[in-house]
């Protein structure tokens, strides 16, 4: 790894030199960004998703709960653009009004997971030795159960509602950001400038929090976006199985009530399904173009 | 045969294929039974045991009316034929009901049945059976001789006919489930019976076999060699079992989705006749002791503002039917004239407005819960989240509660933890037996599921129940069944939605498939293949 970007340098500055003459980070960074074509087309994506999400419903006021067709009217019908459920209620304002819960638990289970993650990975990275061992034994146990079953049991035994479907979501998805967190502080906790501030008479937390976190916080700013997209496609997961909470309109509840009638009627799972996978889309190719533009390696090329 | 056939269906192009298959059916079964072969049965109800004498439920029943005989059963006018009995009188009185046995019946074992088996089994069901009411009149039961039982009554019971169908009195011989506790007796797995067929193998929870019982009293029958009973996990796999050939009879299907399924398959037909007796009801179920829903005015309100027609029609679909009171329609007591509560939300909002409970800033007027059978999708989780619509209508906000599991729910609703909840309850043939323990308020019993649930308490209902359970005159029965209905339907403290679409599907070729007032739940000695495919 030191060998990559020891080497980079050599071989980069003679075409790059005259573009590249950053003196603010963040100005290359949007500069990198932009360049990413599928990282702006996932921007793009993204912001008319959440557009739709928050603006949807003052521009298309139909109620989601309201029955505004036979049940399993086809798309391209008088009252309904997408067609209708198993009850008849619109599925266009289902998808508009259920990306709010579906963004909301997506983006709710993934600061679950990041932070508890992070806690978890910074302490057993900064500590090492016993406290290390102990932390990732604990992170081994969650690793290495089923994620979906063990989210299909919390979310059974506390009741199906937002609130617990975060948390189980939250919960079973940290592992990952902890290992990814411990390993960049391994890393960092080494380098000069900690063994500086080290010196200097900084506190743990200090150094933990003010010292190394920023440096480990690129990688870690992706996984989190990424976790976003799993997080959705996780309650997508748990309300196909019958888990979603019934009170909130979401994708995964649409996906999840009329799963049934699929060979009767496409629209009512499909549509909400493309909505799903559009916006873990976005969110991937947003977070991908992130994490090219925050590495230096990959930034040169 | 089958070139006719095929002629006759290209000049009957015209008509529907369903109507032709419904005349070839009769046409066909004129010709003699013929004996042999093997059924192949899908089912999703896997039996704790076989012995329907201290088991009530579906699962129990389909295998108990094969193995055990009773001493009636029923044709599809609700008239009761001879079975083991060759005969009955009823006293003039209406205290006592004397039966005459057939003299050449024996269970499985060899060993003759007798009146003294007669007397063992209806004591054990009286003791046993979770229809606590179902033979509570009975008395004391004489046997005079060997073939002659005299079952004496408390008072006149005019039900007792009724519970003597095979679903409900399966005659045990007393010699092998008289010897200790019957609940642990290893014969409720491995049953001795005098029915048409005999069980030979049980793979919990997977399938079982039933055998040509070759001792059967009733000559000639039956006509299977053998029925096989595959238990599948989920509705789903049955149904595909049944479009792809592996399995040549789903005798109970209540789902709407697969009997329509079904109803496209080729080579099989779909029948919904019979099943009266069971009278399975879809309802919605108040808790009448917790506000609001104490107010009666609030309970009718919710019933004008739930459009019945459109789950009879779009959610189900057309194949329920309506249900307009607590005795199940086809029964020769149930009666239309109760009040229908047809769809009108303006009325919905004039009795919530009388009932104080005045819309708020948001157009809400306040929030309650409905529980459904876990499970249930059609008649449960689609009539409930319609609800949610429909009574947003009327400023009434839904939440719904989902259970993980059946225990949960019964735990929930039996222990009045609830608002409303859909629920379908079964008329088990006389109303004594089936529709009864709904309302009156000596059944209102903490914890026990399918009680009086609603906790439902009018000292009329409790007096014409009492009534009519002991009336011998068919008439006036029929007028005192008739007010208990009119009034439960007007307090409300159950909305009467639909009655569940049970259905059989069967191969073609499948003659004499049961469509009694027990549908498939009655012996198929008289069930035979015309033609194996």
């Amino acid at each position: 790894m030191t060998d990559a970007t020891n080497t980079a340098p050599l071989t980069a500055p003679v075409p790059e030199a005259p573009a590249a003459r950053p003196t603010r980070p963040a100005v290359e960074f949007a500069r990198s960004f932009a360049a990413n074509r599928p990282a702006l087309f996932g921007l793009v994506l993204l912001i008319a998703i959440l557009c739709m999400t928050f603006l949807g419903p003052l521009i298309y006021p139909v109620n989601p709960y309201d029955i505004v067709d036979m049940p399993f009217a086809p798309p391209g019908g008088e009252y309904a653009p997408l067609g209708t459920d198993y009850v008849g209620r619109d599925i266009l304002s289902g998808i508009i009004n259920g990306g709010r819960a579906t963004l909301a638990v997506g983006a709710a289970a993934a600061v679950i997971s990041v932070v508890l993650g992070i806690l978890m990975g910074a302490l057993a990275g900064f500590y090492e030795g016993p406290i290390d061992a102990a932390l990732m034994k604990v992170t081994e146990f969650f690793q290495i159960l089923p994620t979906l079953l063990l989210a299909m049991v919390v979310v059974t035994v506390f009741g199906s509602n937002l609130y617990t479907i975060t948390a189980a979501i939250g919960i079973v998805s940290w592992p990952q950001v902890a290992r990814l967190a411990r390993a960049e502080f391994l890393r960092i906790r080494k380098l000069d400038y900690v063994e500086a501030a080290r010196t200097a008479g900084a506190r743990n937390r200090y150094l933990i929090f003010r010292v190394i976190l920023p440096g480990a916080l690129p990688p870690l700013v992706v996984a989190a976006g990424l976790s976003v997209g799993s997080s959705i496609l996780f309650e997508a997961g748990l309300s196909f199985l019958g888990l979603g909470d019934p009170n909130t309109m979401s994708w995964g509840l649409i996906v999840g009530q009329n799963r049934n009638y699929l060979l009767d009627a496409w629209w009512t799972v499909t549509l909400p399904g493309v909505a799903i996978f559009l916006t873990v889309l976005a969110i991937s190719l947003v977070g991908d173009g992130i994490n090219d533009a925050l590495n230096p390696r990959l930034r040169r090329r | 045969m089958t070139a006719l056939r095929t002629k006759a269906l290209a000049a009957l192009a015209a008509t529907s294929l369903a109507a032709l298959s419904l005349t070839a059916g009769p046409a066909l079964a004129q010709s003699a039974p013929k004996d042999g072969g093997t059924l192949v049965m899908g089912t999703v109800g896997v039996p704790r045991h076989f012995d329907g004498a201290i088991q009530s439920g579906i699962a129990t029943a389909l295998p108990s009316t094969q193995i055990f005989a009773s001493p009636l059963r029923y044709d599809k006018n609700w008239d009761p034929e001879p079975y083991l009995a060759k005969s009955w009188e009823v006293a003039k009185d209406g205290k006592s009901v004397t039966l005459h046995l057939v003299d050449n019946a024996k269970f499985s074992d060899g060993t003759p049945v007798t009146a003294e088996d007669v007397k063992f089994s209806i004591e054990t069901i009286k003791k046993y059976h979770p229809f606590k009411t179902m033979l509570a009149p009975v008395t004391t039961v004489d046997t005079p001789d060997k073939y002659t039982v005299v079952i004496h009554l408390a008072h006149p019971y005019p039900a007792l006919l009724l519970a003597m169908s095979p679903a409900l009195m399966p005659i045990l011989p007393e010699h092998v489930y008289g010897k200790g506790d019957i609940q642990t007796n290893p014969a409720n797995l491995k049953p001795v019976g005098s029915g048409p067929f005999k069980l030979v193998s049980y793979k919990q929870g997977d399938s079982y076999v039933l055998e040509k019982n070759p001792d059967f009293f009733l000559k000639g029958r039956p006509h299977l060699d053998k029925i096989i009973v595959k238990i599948f996990a989920d509705p789903e796999n049955m149904v595909l079992a049944v479009q792809n050939g592996e399995v040549d009879v789903a005798p109970l299907l209540s789902d709407v989705r697969d009997i329509q399924r079904l109803e496209k398959a080729p080579d099989v037909t779909v029948s919904n006749k019979g099943f009266e007796a069971i009278g399975p009801i879809n309802w919605l179920e108040f808790n009448t002791k917790k506000k609001p829903f104490d107010d009666v005015r609030v309970r009718q309100a919710i019933g004008y503002a739930i459009n019945k027609k459109f789950i009879v029609d779009r959610l189900l679909g057309g194949v329920a039917k309506r249900a307009y009171g607590p005795i199940a329609p086809g029964s020769p007591l149930a009666t239309t004239d109760v009040n229908h509560y047809d769809y009108n939300p303006k009325k919905a909002n004039e009795l919530l407005d009388e009932a104080g409970l005045k819309k708020g800033a948001d157009g809400t007027r306040f929030t309650m819960t409905v529980d459904y059978i876990p499970g249930s999708v059609d008649i449960g989780r689609n009539v409930v989240e319609y609800m949610r619509s429909a009574l947003r209508q009327v400023g009434i906000k839904v939440e719904v509660r989902t259970s993980p599991d059946f225990p949960t729910w019964s735990n929930r609703i039996s222990n009045y933890d609830f608002d409303l909840t859909e629920d379908d309850v079964y008329n088990w043939g006389d109303p004594v037996i089936g529709v009864a323990r709904t309302y009156l308020s000596s059944n209102i019993r903490k914890g026990v599921v399918w009680a009086n649930m609603a906790q439902y308490d009018n000292p009329k209902v409790d007096k014409l129940l009492n009534e009519a359970a002991v009336e011998g005159d068919p008439a006036k029965r029929k007028e005192l069944y008739a007010e208990f209905q009119k009034i439960v339907v007007g307090d409300a403290p159950i909305l009467f939605l639909n009655t569940v679409p049970f259905a059989i599907a069967y191969k073609k070729g499948l003659e004499n498939v049961p469509a009694g007032i027990w549908g498939s739940l009655q012996p198929w000695d008289n069930v035979y293949w015309s033609k194996k495919n």
